[in-house]
Protein backbone atom coordinates (compact mmCIF):
# COMPACT_ATOMS: atom_id res chain seq x y z
CA UNK A 1 0.00 0.00 0.00
CA UNK A 2 1.25 3.45 -0.88
CA UNK A 3 2.22 5.80 1.92
CA UNK A 4 -1.06 7.67 2.56
CA UNK A 5 0.59 10.76 4.00
CA UNK A 6 3.41 10.86 1.47
CA UNK A 7 3.43 14.14 -0.33
CA UNK A 8 7.02 14.12 -1.45
CA UNK A 9 6.32 13.16 -5.05
CA UNK A 10 3.61 15.79 -5.22
CA UNK A 11 6.05 18.35 -3.84
CA UNK A 12 8.70 17.42 -6.38
CA UNK A 13 6.14 17.77 -9.19
CA UNK A 14 4.94 21.17 -8.04
CA UNK A 15 8.49 22.36 -7.38
CA UNK A 16 9.47 21.35 -10.89
CA UNK A 17 6.65 23.45 -12.35
CA UNK A 18 7.78 26.47 -10.34
CA UNK A 19 11.43 25.97 -11.25
CA UNK A 20 10.48 25.68 -14.94
CA UNK A 21 8.67 29.00 -14.84
CA UNK A 22 11.58 30.60 -13.01
CA UNK A 23 14.04 29.30 -15.57
CA UNK A 24 11.96 31.01 -18.25
CA UNK A 25 12.21 34.32 -16.43
CA UNK A 26 8.87 34.25 -14.64
CA UNK A 27 8.65 35.65 -11.16
CA UNK A 28 5.86 35.43 -8.60
CA UNK A 29 3.65 38.49 -8.71
CA UNK A 30 0.58 37.49 -6.71
CA UNK A 31 -0.49 34.86 -4.22
CA UNK A 32 -4.05 33.99 -3.33
CA UNK A 33 -4.37 31.29 -0.68
CA UNK A 34 -7.77 29.61 -0.43
CA UNK A 35 -9.29 26.39 0.88
CA UNK A 36 -8.51 24.90 -2.52
CA UNK A 37 -4.80 25.61 -2.22
CA UNK A 38 -2.52 28.47 -3.14
CA UNK A 39 -3.11 30.14 -6.49
CA UNK A 40 0.21 31.63 -7.43
CA UNK A 41 0.56 34.03 -10.31
CA UNK A 42 3.83 34.16 -12.23
CA UNK A 43 4.67 36.98 -14.63
CA UNK A 44 7.47 37.93 -16.98
CA UNK A 45 8.20 40.66 -19.49
CA UNK A 46 8.90 39.23 -22.94
CA UNK A 47 11.54 40.52 -25.35
CA UNK A 48 8.67 42.27 -27.09
CA UNK A 49 8.04 44.13 -23.83
CA UNK A 50 4.76 42.30 -23.28
CA UNK A 51 3.53 40.99 -19.97
CA UNK A 52 2.94 37.25 -19.82
CA UNK A 53 1.20 35.60 -16.90
CA UNK A 54 0.84 32.00 -15.74
CA UNK A 55 -1.01 30.66 -12.73
CA UNK A 56 -0.34 27.52 -10.71
CA UNK A 57 -2.64 25.92 -8.19
CA UNK A 58 -0.32 24.53 -5.52
CA UNK A 59 -1.57 22.05 -2.95
CA UNK A 60 1.50 20.73 -1.20
CA UNK A 61 2.54 22.19 2.16
CA UNK A 62 6.22 21.94 1.31
CA UNK A 63 5.59 23.77 -1.96
CA UNK A 64 3.88 26.56 -0.05
CA UNK A 65 7.06 26.97 1.97
CA UNK A 66 9.17 26.66 -1.17
CA UNK A 67 7.46 29.35 -3.24
CA UNK A 68 7.27 31.73 -0.31
CA UNK A 69 10.99 31.26 0.30
CA UNK A 70 11.52 32.27 -3.33
CA UNK A 71 9.47 35.43 -2.80
CA UNK A 72 11.30 36.14 0.45
CA UNK A 73 14.63 35.80 -1.38
CA UNK A 74 13.36 38.00 -4.23
CA UNK A 75 12.43 40.73 -1.81
CA UNK A 76 15.68 40.49 0.12
CA UNK A 77 17.64 40.72 -3.13
CA UNK A 78 15.87 43.92 -4.20
CA UNK B 1 32.63 26.20 44.44
CA UNK B 2 30.26 28.70 42.90
CA UNK B 3 28.46 31.37 44.86
CA UNK B 4 24.90 30.17 45.43
CA UNK B 5 23.74 33.31 47.20
CA UNK B 6 20.99 35.31 45.57
CA UNK B 7 19.66 38.80 45.94
CA UNK B 8 16.06 38.42 44.88
CA UNK B 9 14.34 41.80 44.57
CA UNK B 10 16.46 43.03 47.46
CA UNK B 11 15.89 39.89 49.54
CA UNK B 12 19.18 38.18 50.32
CA UNK B 13 19.26 34.41 50.60
CA UNK B 14 22.11 31.92 51.10
CA UNK B 15 20.84 29.84 48.17
CA UNK B 16 18.00 29.96 45.64
CA UNK B 17 16.04 27.08 47.19
CA UNK B 18 13.05 28.24 49.19
CA UNK B 19 10.21 26.16 50.56
CA UNK B 20 6.94 27.37 49.10
CA UNK B 21 4.05 28.51 51.23
CA UNK B 22 2.33 25.22 52.01
CA UNK B 23 2.11 22.52 54.70
CA UNK B 24 5.95 22.24 55.01
CA UNK B 25 6.14 25.87 56.23
CA UNK B 26 3.24 25.69 58.64
CA UNK B 27 5.22 26.18 61.86
CA UNK B 28 8.46 27.34 63.40
CA UNK B 29 9.40 23.75 64.15
CA UNK B 30 9.21 22.83 60.47
CA UNK B 31 10.89 25.94 59.08
CA UNK B 32 13.76 25.69 61.56
CA UNK B 33 14.29 22.04 60.64
CA UNK B 34 14.23 23.02 56.98
CA UNK B 35 16.89 25.67 57.52
CA UNK B 36 19.02 23.17 59.40
CA UNK B 37 18.67 20.84 56.40
CA UNK B 38 19.98 23.54 54.06
CA UNK B 39 17.02 25.39 52.58
CA UNK B 40 17.90 29.01 51.84
CA UNK B 41 14.47 30.38 52.60
CA UNK B 42 10.89 29.63 53.42
CA UNK B 43 7.66 31.30 52.49
CA UNK B 44 5.63 30.90 55.67
CA UNK B 45 2.29 29.24 55.13
CA UNK B 46 -0.27 31.88 54.27
CA UNK B 47 -1.33 34.04 57.20
CA UNK B 48 -4.84 35.34 57.52
CA UNK B 49 -7.84 34.98 59.70
CA UNK B 50 -7.89 31.48 61.21
CA UNK B 51 -9.92 29.18 59.04
CA UNK B 52 -11.38 25.70 59.24
CA UNK B 53 -10.07 22.79 57.20
CA UNK B 54 -11.76 19.64 56.00
CA UNK B 55 -10.68 16.01 56.14
CA UNK B 56 -9.48 14.45 53.90
CA UNK B 57 -7.61 16.98 51.78
CA UNK B 58 -4.74 15.47 49.74
CA UNK B 59 -4.63 13.13 46.76
CA UNK B 60 -1.74 11.84 44.72
CA UNK B 61 -1.87 10.98 41.06
CA UNK B 62 0.45 8.07 40.46
CA UNK B 63 1.54 7.34 36.93
CA UNK B 64 3.03 4.14 35.65
CA UNK B 65 4.74 3.27 38.90
CA UNK B 66 5.78 6.77 39.87
CA UNK B 67 4.18 7.88 43.12
CA UNK B 68 2.99 11.49 43.24
CA UNK B 69 3.67 12.36 39.65
CA UNK B 70 1.02 14.92 40.48
CA UNK B 71 -0.45 16.07 43.76
CA UNK B 72 -3.79 17.57 44.60
CA UNK B 73 -4.92 19.37 47.74
CA UNK B 74 -7.92 21.11 49.21
CA UNK B 75 -6.10 22.43 52.26
CA UNK B 76 -6.56 26.10 53.03
CA UNK B 77 -4.29 28.75 54.52
CA UNK B 78 -2.98 28.44 58.07
CA UNK B 79 -5.52 27.35 60.63
CA UNK B 80 -3.35 28.68 63.46
CA UNK B 81 -3.93 32.07 65.10
CA UNK B 82 -1.87 34.94 63.74
CA UNK B 83 -0.25 35.62 67.11
CA UNK B 84 1.10 32.08 67.28
CA UNK B 85 2.58 32.30 63.82
CA UNK B 86 4.11 35.72 64.49
CA UNK B 87 5.77 34.49 67.65
CA UNK B 88 7.27 31.52 65.78
CA UNK B 89 8.40 33.66 62.84
CA UNK B 90 10.16 35.99 65.28
CA UNK B 91 11.88 33.09 67.04
CA UNK B 92 12.88 31.44 63.78
CA UNK B 93 14.31 34.64 62.32
CA UNK B 94 16.23 35.27 65.53
CA UNK B 95 17.76 31.81 65.33
CA UNK B 96 18.43 31.95 61.58
CA UNK B 97 19.11 35.62 60.82
CA UNK B 98 20.80 34.89 57.48
CA UNK B 99 18.03 32.71 56.14
CA UNK B 100 15.09 34.14 54.28
CA UNK B 101 11.60 34.23 55.73
CA UNK B 102 8.84 35.53 53.53
CA UNK B 103 5.35 35.84 54.91
CA UNK B 104 2.56 34.75 52.62
CA UNK B 105 -0.53 36.87 53.22
CA UNK B 106 -4.17 36.66 52.30
CA UNK B 107 -7.01 38.85 53.49
CA UNK B 108 -10.22 40.21 52.09
CA UNK B 109 -9.84 42.87 49.41
CA UNK B 110 -10.10 45.79 51.81
CA UNK B 111 -7.41 48.41 52.21
CA UNK B 112 -7.46 48.56 56.01
CA UNK B 113 -7.21 44.76 56.30
CA UNK B 114 -4.11 44.70 54.09
CA UNK B 115 -2.59 47.58 56.06
CA UNK B 116 -3.22 45.88 59.38
CA UNK B 117 -1.75 42.49 58.48
CA UNK B 118 1.29 43.92 56.67
CA UNK B 119 2.18 46.12 59.66
CA UNK B 120 1.70 43.38 62.24
CA UNK B 121 3.71 40.79 60.30
CA UNK B 122 6.51 43.16 59.31
CA UNK B 123 7.02 44.02 62.98
CA UNK B 124 8.35 40.50 63.70
CA UNK B 125 11.16 40.83 61.17
CA UNK B 126 10.19 39.08 57.95
CA UNK B 127 12.36 39.67 54.89
CA UNK B 128 9.42 40.27 52.60
CA UNK B 129 5.86 39.39 51.72
CA UNK B 130 4.19 37.15 49.20
CA UNK B 131 0.59 38.06 48.44
CA UNK B 132 -1.41 34.91 47.81
CA UNK B 133 -3.65 35.57 44.82
CA UNK B 134 -3.66 31.97 43.76
CA UNK B 135 -5.31 29.61 46.24
CA UNK B 136 -7.98 28.03 44.01
CA UNK B 137 -10.33 26.55 46.58
CA UNK B 138 -11.87 27.44 49.90
CA UNK B 139 -10.53 30.94 50.15
CA UNK B 140 -11.77 31.76 46.67
CA UNK B 141 -15.32 31.15 47.94
CA UNK B 142 -14.67 34.00 50.36
CA UNK B 143 -13.46 36.38 47.64
CA UNK B 144 -9.76 35.82 48.27
CA UNK B 145 -6.97 33.83 46.57
CA UNK B 146 -7.73 32.97 42.96
CA UNK B 147 -11.00 34.93 43.14
CA UNK B 148 -8.86 38.05 43.43
CA UNK B 149 -6.00 36.70 41.35
CA UNK B 150 -8.18 36.23 38.28
CA UNK B 151 -9.13 39.91 38.19
CA UNK B 152 -6.22 42.14 37.16
CA UNK B 153 -7.81 45.22 38.77
CA UNK B 154 -8.01 43.46 42.15
CA UNK B 155 -4.41 42.25 41.85
CA UNK B 156 -3.23 45.77 41.12
CA UNK B 157 -5.31 47.40 43.85
CA UNK B 158 -4.39 44.95 46.61
CA UNK B 159 -0.72 45.01 45.66
CA UNK B 160 -0.88 48.78 45.95
CA UNK B 161 -2.50 48.53 49.40
CA UNK B 162 0.23 46.19 50.61
CA UNK B 163 2.92 48.42 49.15
CA UNK B 164 1.46 51.48 50.85
CA UNK B 165 2.65 50.22 54.22
CA UNK B 166 5.27 47.54 53.52
CA UNK B 167 8.88 48.48 54.10
CA UNK B 168 10.20 45.14 52.85
CA UNK B 169 9.78 43.78 49.28
CA UNK B 170 6.39 42.56 48.12
CA UNK B 171 6.14 39.49 45.89
CA UNK B 172 2.82 38.75 44.19
CA UNK B 173 1.99 35.06 43.73
CA UNK B 174 -0.13 34.47 40.65
CA UNK B 175 -2.75 31.91 39.78
CA UNK B 176 -2.36 29.77 36.65
CA UNK B 177 -6.15 29.47 36.42
CA UNK B 178 -6.34 32.27 33.92
CA UNK B 179 -5.97 32.46 30.15
CA UNK B 180 -3.04 34.86 30.03
CA UNK B 181 -0.89 35.09 33.14
CA UNK B 182 0.97 38.10 31.76
CA UNK B 183 -2.21 40.14 32.27
CA UNK B 184 -2.20 39.61 36.03
CA UNK B 185 1.59 39.79 36.18
CA UNK B 186 1.41 43.20 34.53
CA UNK B 187 -1.30 44.25 36.98
CA UNK B 188 0.97 43.27 39.87
CA UNK B 189 3.78 45.35 38.40
CA UNK B 190 1.42 48.28 37.95
CA UNK B 191 0.47 47.90 41.60
CA UNK B 192 4.10 48.29 42.57
CA UNK B 193 5.10 44.66 43.12
CA UNK B 194 8.82 44.17 43.69
CA UNK B 195 8.61 40.65 42.26
CA UNK B 196 6.15 38.02 41.15
CA UNK B 197 6.02 34.29 41.84
CA UNK B 198 4.33 31.57 39.86
CA UNK B 199 2.57 29.29 39.68
CA UNK B 200 0.07 28.59 42.36
CA UNK B 201 -1.88 25.34 42.00
CA UNK B 202 -4.09 24.43 39.04
CA UNK B 203 -7.78 23.57 39.40
CA UNK B 204 -8.00 19.82 39.38
CA UNK B 205 -9.86 16.65 40.27
CA UNK B 206 -7.38 13.91 41.11
CA UNK B 207 -9.65 11.00 40.26
CA UNK B 208 -12.82 9.04 40.77
CA UNK B 209 -13.07 5.77 42.74
CA UNK B 210 -14.38 3.09 40.38
CA UNK B 211 -16.02 1.09 43.19
CA UNK B 212 -17.65 3.78 45.31
CA UNK B 213 -17.99 6.42 42.58
CA UNK B 214 -16.68 8.95 45.08
CA UNK B 215 -14.27 11.62 44.00
CA UNK B 216 -10.65 11.34 45.12
CA UNK B 217 -10.30 12.79 47.68
CA UNK B 218 -13.80 12.98 49.10
CA UNK B 219 -15.28 14.43 52.24
CA UNK B 220 -18.18 12.31 53.45
CA UNK B 221 -18.96 11.30 49.89
CA UNK B 222 -18.65 14.74 48.34
CA UNK B 223 -15.75 16.27 46.47
CA UNK B 224 -14.64 19.64 45.20
CA UNK B 225 -11.89 20.80 42.93
CA UNK B 226 -8.45 21.09 44.46
CA UNK B 227 -5.14 22.60 43.47
CA UNK B 228 -2.76 20.53 41.33
CA UNK B 229 1.00 20.64 41.72
CA UNK B 230 4.05 18.37 41.57
CA UNK B 231 6.16 17.17 38.63
CA UNK B 232 3.13 16.99 36.31
CA UNK B 233 2.64 20.76 36.33
CA UNK B 234 6.25 21.74 35.60
CA UNK B 235 5.79 22.34 31.85
CA UNK B 236 2.80 24.60 32.55
CA UNK B 237 4.69 26.56 35.18
CA UNK B 238 7.82 26.84 33.06
CA UNK B 239 5.86 28.29 30.17
CA UNK B 240 4.19 30.86 32.42
CA UNK B 241 7.54 31.90 33.88
CA UNK B 242 8.95 32.17 30.36
CA UNK B 243 6.00 34.21 29.09
CA UNK B 244 6.47 36.72 31.89
CA UNK B 245 10.28 36.73 31.65
CA UNK B 246 10.24 37.62 27.95
CA UNK B 247 7.63 40.34 28.39
CA UNK B 248 9.44 43.65 28.72
CA UNK B 249 6.54 45.26 30.57
CA UNK B 250 6.90 42.74 33.40
CA UNK B 251 10.29 43.98 34.51
CA UNK B 252 10.49 42.47 37.99
CA UNK B 253 12.22 39.32 39.28
CA UNK B 254 10.31 36.04 39.13
CA UNK B 255 10.28 33.30 41.74
CA UNK B 256 9.69 30.00 39.92
CA UNK B 257 7.27 27.48 41.42
CA UNK B 258 5.65 24.37 40.01
CA UNK B 259 7.07 20.87 39.99
CA UNK B 260 10.62 21.74 40.98
CA UNK B 261 11.88 18.39 42.24
CA UNK B 262 15.66 18.50 41.81
CA UNK B 263 18.52 20.80 40.84
CA UNK B 264 17.91 20.23 37.14
CA UNK B 265 14.37 21.54 37.41
CA UNK B 266 15.68 24.52 39.34
CA UNK B 267 18.27 25.26 36.65
CA UNK B 268 15.59 25.09 33.96
CA UNK B 269 13.44 27.62 35.81
CA UNK B 270 16.40 29.91 36.35
CA UNK B 271 17.54 29.66 32.73
CA UNK B 272 14.00 30.63 31.78
CA UNK B 273 14.14 33.74 33.93
CA UNK B 274 13.43 32.77 37.54
CA UNK B 275 15.70 34.47 40.06
CA UNK B 276 15.08 31.65 42.53
CA UNK B 277 12.75 28.70 43.01
CA UNK B 278 10.23 27.49 45.53
CA UNK B 279 9.61 23.84 46.28
CA UNK B 280 6.74 22.08 48.00
CA UNK B 281 5.59 18.74 46.59
CA UNK B 282 9.07 17.23 46.33
CA UNK B 283 9.71 18.10 49.98
CA UNK B 284 6.34 16.61 50.97
CA UNK B 285 7.24 13.46 49.04
CA UNK B 286 10.82 12.97 50.19
CA UNK B 287 11.44 15.27 53.16
CA UNK B 288 13.60 18.33 53.72
CA UNK B 289 16.88 16.53 53.02
CA UNK B 290 16.34 16.71 49.24
CA UNK B 291 17.83 20.18 49.39
CA UNK B 292 21.28 18.66 49.94
CA UNK B 293 21.24 17.16 46.44
CA UNK B 294 19.81 20.37 45.06
CA UNK B 295 22.66 22.43 46.50
CA UNK B 296 25.36 19.96 45.47
CA UNK B 297 23.88 19.46 42.01
CA UNK B 298 23.61 23.18 41.35
CA UNK B 299 27.14 23.75 42.60
CA UNK B 300 28.57 21.05 40.35
CA UNK B 301 26.57 22.29 37.38
CA UNK B 302 27.84 25.85 37.81
CA UNK B 303 31.41 24.59 38.15
CA UNK B 304 31.03 22.47 35.01
CA UNK B 305 29.70 25.48 33.11
CA UNK B 306 32.48 27.70 34.43
CA UNK B 307 30.04 30.04 36.15
CA UNK B 308 30.98 31.78 39.39
CA UNK B 309 27.51 32.65 40.53
CA UNK B 310 24.01 31.23 40.38
CA UNK B 311 22.83 34.64 39.25
CA UNK B 312 24.86 34.19 36.04
CA UNK B 313 22.31 31.57 35.01
CA UNK B 314 19.19 33.65 35.33
CA UNK B 315 17.42 34.30 32.05
CA UNK B 316 20.01 32.74 29.74
CA UNK B 317 17.34 30.84 27.80
CA UNK B 318 14.79 33.66 27.65
CA UNK B 319 15.98 35.00 24.24
CA UNK B 320 15.49 31.50 22.85
CA UNK B 321 11.78 31.51 23.75
CA UNK B 322 9.61 33.24 21.22
CA UNK B 323 6.36 32.97 19.27
CA UNK B 324 5.50 30.21 16.80
CA UNK B 325 5.47 32.86 14.09
CA UNK B 326 9.15 33.53 14.70
CA UNK B 327 10.24 29.94 14.07
CA UNK B 328 12.10 29.03 10.89
CA UNK B 329 9.80 27.21 8.44
CA UNK B 330 12.82 25.93 6.51
CA UNK B 331 14.59 24.26 9.43
CA UNK B 332 14.40 20.51 8.96
CA UNK B 333 15.25 17.47 11.03
CA UNK B 334 14.70 13.82 10.26
CA UNK B 335 14.85 10.68 12.35
CA UNK B 336 17.69 8.21 11.90
CA UNK B 337 17.55 4.77 13.45
CA UNK B 338 20.82 3.31 14.65
CA UNK B 339 20.47 -0.35 13.78
CA UNK B 340 23.35 -1.26 16.11
CA UNK B 341 21.41 0.00 19.12
CA UNK B 342 17.84 -0.66 17.97
CA UNK B 343 16.22 -3.65 19.70
CA UNK B 344 13.54 -4.02 17.00
CA UNK B 345 10.69 -3.50 19.40
CA UNK B 346 8.91 -1.72 16.53
CA UNK B 347 7.34 0.90 18.80
CA UNK B 348 8.61 3.65 16.50
CA UNK B 349 7.17 1.92 13.44
CA UNK B 350 3.78 1.46 15.09
CA UNK B 351 3.66 5.05 16.35
CA UNK B 352 4.67 6.47 12.98
CA UNK B 353 2.42 4.16 11.01
CA UNK B 354 -0.71 4.68 13.14
CA UNK B 355 -0.39 8.26 14.32
CA UNK B 356 2.22 10.17 12.34
CA UNK B 357 3.49 10.14 8.75
CA UNK B 358 4.11 6.47 7.85
CA UNK B 359 7.78 6.98 7.13
CA UNK B 360 9.42 4.09 9.00
CA UNK B 361 9.87 0.99 6.86
CA UNK B 362 10.26 -2.55 8.18
CA UNK B 363 12.84 -4.15 5.93
CA UNK B 364 14.53 -7.52 5.72
CA UNK B 365 18.28 -7.79 5.36
CA UNK B 366 20.04 -10.34 3.15
CA UNK B 367 20.65 -12.54 6.18
CA UNK B 368 16.92 -12.62 6.84
CA UNK B 369 16.96 -10.33 9.87
CA UNK B 370 14.52 -7.48 10.14
CA UNK B 371 15.49 -3.87 10.55
CA UNK B 372 13.81 -0.48 10.56
CA UNK B 373 14.70 2.41 8.32
CA UNK B 374 13.33 5.91 8.07
CA UNK B 375 12.13 7.09 4.68
CA UNK B 376 13.67 10.50 5.20
CA UNK B 377 11.87 12.29 2.37
CA UNK B 378 8.57 11.70 4.12
CA UNK B 379 9.84 12.33 7.65
CA UNK B 380 8.57 15.65 8.95
CA UNK B 381 10.84 15.61 12.02
CA UNK B 382 7.95 15.37 14.47
CA UNK B 383 10.12 13.51 17.06
CA UNK B 384 7.40 10.96 17.90
CA UNK B 385 9.54 7.90 17.08
CA UNK B 386 12.41 9.10 19.27
CA UNK B 387 9.97 9.89 22.09
CA UNK B 388 8.38 6.43 22.13
CA UNK B 389 11.70 4.64 21.63
CA UNK B 390 12.68 2.86 24.88
CA UNK B 391 16.40 2.75 24.08
CA UNK B 392 18.53 5.85 24.51
CA UNK B 393 20.53 6.56 21.40
CA UNK B 394 18.61 4.21 19.12
CA UNK B 395 16.98 7.08 17.25
CA UNK B 396 18.69 10.40 16.58
CA UNK B 397 17.03 13.47 15.20
CA UNK B 398 19.40 14.82 12.59
CA UNK B 399 19.41 18.34 11.19
CA UNK B 400 19.60 18.25 7.43
CA UNK B 401 20.61 21.08 5.09
CA UNK B 402 17.76 23.33 4.12
CA UNK B 403 16.96 26.61 2.47
CA UNK B 404 17.72 29.95 4.09
CA UNK B 405 15.65 30.77 7.17
CA UNK B 406 12.15 32.20 6.77
CA UNK B 407 9.61 32.58 9.54
CA UNK B 408 5.84 32.44 9.16
CA UNK B 409 5.70 36.16 9.96
CA UNK B 410 8.23 36.85 7.20
CA UNK B 411 6.23 34.64 4.84
CA UNK B 412 3.03 36.53 5.54
CA UNK B 413 4.78 39.81 4.79
CA UNK B 414 6.42 38.38 1.67
CA UNK B 415 3.32 36.92 0.02
CA UNK B 416 1.16 39.97 0.66
CA UNK B 417 2.90 41.96 -2.04
CA UNK B 418 5.37 39.74 -3.84
CA UNK B 419 7.05 42.66 -5.61
CA UNK B 420 9.72 41.41 -7.98
CA UNK B 421 10.34 44.35 -10.25
CA UNK B 422 7.86 43.17 -12.90
CA UNK B 423 5.35 45.79 -13.94
CA UNK B 424 1.78 44.60 -13.77
CA UNK B 425 0.55 47.30 -16.15
CA UNK B 426 -0.80 45.36 -19.13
Amino acid sequence: MERPMSHHKEFLGEKEKIDNLYSKGYRITAVNETLSGAFVEFSRITEEKELETEELQLLNPDTRIYFSTLIHKQQKAQ
Amino acid sequence: MADLRINFAGIKSPNPFWLASAPPTNSGYQVQRAFEAGWGGAVWKTLGEPILNISSRFAGTHFNGQRMAGFNNTELITDRPLEVNLKEIYETKKRFPNHTIIASLMVEPQQEKWHEIVKRVEAVGVDGFELNFGCPHGMAERGMGAASGQVPELVEKQTMWAKEVAETPVIVKLTPNITDITATAYAAVQGGADAISMINTINSLAGVDLDTWNTIPHVAGKGAHGGYCGPAVKPIALNMVAECARNSTINVPISGIGGVSDWRDAVEFMLMGAGGVQVCTAAMHHGFSIVEDMVDGLNNYLDDKGLDSVEDLVGKSVPKYSDWGDLDLNYKTVARINTDTCINCNKCHIACEDTAHQCIDMLTAKDGSNYLKVHEEDCVGCNLCSIVCPVDGAIDMIEIPSDEPMTWKERETAIKQPSCGISLVK
